[in-house]
């Protein structure tokens, strides 16, 4: 049965309508979901997503699946249902729900989640929906629904392949044999665009020529068996059953070239080993019985070294650091999702782990383990974070304290009423000028100087007693001055009530920034304080938790310890059972051998 | 028996049967527990970042959009301040499609008082016909009491077959 290629959700289709919705995207899409969902969850507890409420709780739900989470993730898609009525929204989350039960091997829970979706899904889940069903099936036993389901599959064609394959395979399982092999046949016989297409015909292949050996169909079973390419997964066991339905016509000596073929392979490999029985068996079967001995020693000195280094790997497993060998080539920033263990070290142990490493529970385990030690990481820079702004809270308090008496001394010198006071008392001056029209109440400093002057000169008695010439003199310069200051008055007069309309408006910006300023200064020590105190709340938690997840990574580590055992014993047990094989027919040999007695059957390998 | 103990007892047997189950919870069970703690403790830490290091009052945030990208291809943009250069970002292709399908990059964090500033935003990459491309936009703008928000968004102008840089206010 196989999964369906990493699933993309498009989830804001259209304009993001709130900037933060779309930085938890932004992440998302880079597949960093631990920022993506801290930065949602930060954004959603300021207020800050007003428009994308549903999406942000389909994401969040969605986010908490990538990450692990499984049990968050169905409430935050229950709240999403009871909060909803839209159907559209229904159904994605059930669907989302459906899928969350599927990865957790809650197959049944999947099912049921995945029947409440009304057809109201978007076209890239529409498709994906039957296959998730079909895999449900399938994983129940119940192959003819799934190939109900398969039959009936409508999606993108590069999606073709797998639905194909996994209908073959779920046709035959249900006893429809005939439509079974024809799903299969077809896709043995396709053309491969790429690699992975490749990979996938192989595997019809193979799985079709199994299917005609159990059938007893060597011939039809040698045809599809050698269109398998000779690299790749599928190639030893191609070269494997090759070799039996060679066997199954009755040609022995065919059936060693590709069983000698695999000899020269990582005896690791299951087809590999029980190819070291293969050979002597078809030796012996040519009566070529002095061959098959000399093939069975090999063999049996093959299994020895084999068991010897699996001795070595439990040894050096033994002494831990397995798991951490096994992350030597990984890259820490890759997201989890997409995370597979992809170039194993060179250690001694790890050559033995490709198959257990492929299998779904080891990869769990060892990514809760690669996501421990990120988490670990994390809180160690949070950590040191803390610590910086313990020290940055520090010194603001030292410099707010520092500052205070120079604050203060400025906040007293601070007049509000006697700025207002000044302020109305020109404002009654410049009402009593433009009442009056008193143009002198707006002349120049050089214009009321002068003014002055002939004031003084008219008061006095020396103009009285001046020439007649001298007073029309003061005369017209009184005259010329006072027109001069008559001309101007109503441009000034215009400018001094601009002036003060500026003044009104600065005047009114003074008291509600002196009121901040003053409600800065009597807050922030309290501000302080309590940003202190949240730093020192946060500190001991932080320590908490490094030393759970420490913890964790502990276990977890111990139960990966364990499963890589008991994998290393189960393939020690096999090689020790092969040799037994291989002793039961030698021994048989060297008696036919000895009495010269007709040739006998030697046990088929594996029986 | 007096009445209070009376009333203790059905909450200790509760207790006793609540404790054997919570001490077997399963390693997978603690882990999801651990990464539930782990993000409520992050989500506090960047709440208590902002309010340390970005108060509300004085808090600024530049954020960069873009949609189709047909007529432009981002590679980097240089954001100043008041004339002074706050950020310059390069692009990898990764940041450049989950701009693309929707994502929006918080591009610069920082403060500023309150009162009139200006933005300049210089985006380099390449136009139409792979052509190398630098375009400034520029916002005016009051920063008051609050938060201010502004969105960079780099977008197709179909019809002249060019891109177009906006710049906007939120609120």
């Amino acid at each position: 049965m196989l999964q369906m290629p990493a699933w993309a959700q498009e989830l804001a289709a259209g304009e993001v309508r709130d900037l933060h919705f779309g930085e938890a995207l932004f992440h998302f899409y880079q597949d960093d979901y631990f920022t993506s969902l801290s930065r949602l969850l930060i954004a959603r507890e300021a207020g800050r997503i007003i428009h994308h409420k549903d999406d942000a709780e389909l994401l969040a739900g969605g986010l908490y699946l990538q990450f692990g989470m499984h049990d968050e993730a169905e409430r935050a898609f229950r709240q999403l249902l009871d909060e909803s009525s839209d159907p559209a929204l229904h159904d994605r989350v059930w669907f989302q729900l459906g899928r969350a039960h599927y990865r957790q091997g809650k197959h049944e829970a999947a099912l049921t989640a995945l029947e409440r979706v009304e057809g109201h899904l978007p076209a890239y889940a529409a498709a994906e929906m039957p296959l998730l069903q079909a895999q449900g099936n399938m994983a129940l036993g119940r192959y003819a629904a799934a190939a109900r389901l398969l039959e009936d599959w409508q999606g993108p064609t590069d999606w073709l392949p797998y639905m194909r394959y996994n209908l073959g395979v779920a046709l035959i399982r249900s006893g429809d044999d005939g439509r079974g092999i024809e799903q299969l046949e077809a896709l043995g016989r396709q053309p491969a665009r790429n690699d992975e297409d490749k990979a996938l015909r192989d595997r019809a292949n193979l799985a079709l020529g199994y299917t005609w050996l159990q059938q007893s169909d060597p011939e039809r079973a040698l045809e599809v068996l050698q269109r398998v390419r000779l690299e790749g997964v599928s190639a030893n066991r191609a070269l494997l059953g090759v070799g039996w339905a060679k066997t199954a016509l009755d040609d022995h000596a065919g059936a060693l070239l590709p069983w000698r073929t695999l000899w020269t392979r990582d005896r690791l490999d299951g087809a590999v080993q029980e190819s070291l029985l293969a050979v002597p068996y078809a030796l012996a079967r040519l009566n070529a019985d002095s061959e098959a001995v000399s093939a069975y020693q090999n063999a049996l000195e093959a299994f020895d070294a084999e068991i010897r280094r699996l001795d070595a790997a439990m040894s050096a497993a033994q002494a831990g650091e397995l798991v951490d060998a096994l992350l030597v080539a990984d890259d820490p920033e890759r997201a989890r999702w997409h995370w597979q263990l992809e170039e194993l070290p060179l250690a001694p142990e790890s050559r033995y782990l490709h198959a257990l490493i492929a299998r779904h529970g080891f990869q769990e385990g060892l990514g809760h383990y690669r996501d421990l030690l990120a988490l670990g990481r994390h809180l160690d820079a949070w950590h040191e974070r803390l610590e910086t702004f313990g020290h940055l809270v520090e010194a603001q308090v030292l410099a707010a304290q520092q500052r205070a008496p120079v604050v203060d001394g400025r906040l007293a010198v601070i007049d509000t009423g006697a700025l207002v006071a000044r302020r109305d008392a020109l404002a009654a001056r410049l009402d009593a000028i433009a009442e009056g029209r008193d143009v002198v109440g707006l002349a120049s400093d050089e214009e009321l100087e002068f003014w002055k002057l002939l004031e003084e000169l008219e008061a006095g008695p020396a103009l009285a007693a001046a020439p007649e010439e001298a007073r029309e003199r003061h005369r017209l310069l009184k005259g010329h001055l006072l027109w001069q200051m008559d001309r101007d008055y109503g441009y000034r007069l215009w400018q001094q009530q601009r002036a003060l309309a500026e003044l009104d408006e600065q005047l009114a910006k003074v008291e509600p920034r002196l009121q901040r300023v003053l409600e800065i200064r009597a807050d922030r020590p309290q501000e302080l304080e309590a940003l202190a105190e949240r730093i020192d709340a946060l500190s001991p938690r932080i320590d908490l938790l490094k030393d759970r997840v420490a913890l964790a990574r502990t276990e977890q580590a111990g139960q990966l310890h364990a499963m890589a055992m008991t994998w290393l014993k189960e393939q020690r047990q096999r090689l020790l059972a092969y040799q037994v094989q291989a002793h039961f027919a030698l021994a048989t040999l060297y008696d036919r051998a000895a009495t010269a007695a007709q040739p006998s059957p030697v046990a088929e390998p594996g029986s | 028996m007096d009445m209070k103990r009376m009333r203790m007892a059905p909450l200790l047997i509760a207790l006793l049967c609540i404790s054997p189950i919570a001490a077997e919870q399963s390693l997978d069970t603690r882990i999801q527990d651990l990464r539930q703690e782990i993000l409520h403790l992050n989500r506090e830490l960047f709440m208590l970042e902002e309010d340390l290091l970005f108060p509300a009052n004085t808090q600024v945030a530049v954020f960069l959009s873009m949609d189709v990208g047909e007529f432009f291809a981002l590679d980097s943009v240089e954001l100043k301040l008041n004339d002074r250069v706050v950020t310059r970002y390069l692009y990898t292709p990764r940041e450049v499609d989950a701009l693309l399908r929707g994502g929006v990059q918080q591009l610069y964090l920082g403060n500023l008082r309150s009162g009139s500033h200006e933005l300049v935003a210089v985006f380099t990459g390449k136009g139409p016909h792979d052509r190398d491309y630098r375009r400034a936009t520029s916002l005016n703008f009051e920063k008051g009491i609050g938060a201010q928000f502004v969105e960079l968004k780099i977008s197709d102008r179909v019809s002249r077959q060019q891109p177009e840089f906006l710049v906007r206010e939120w609120d």
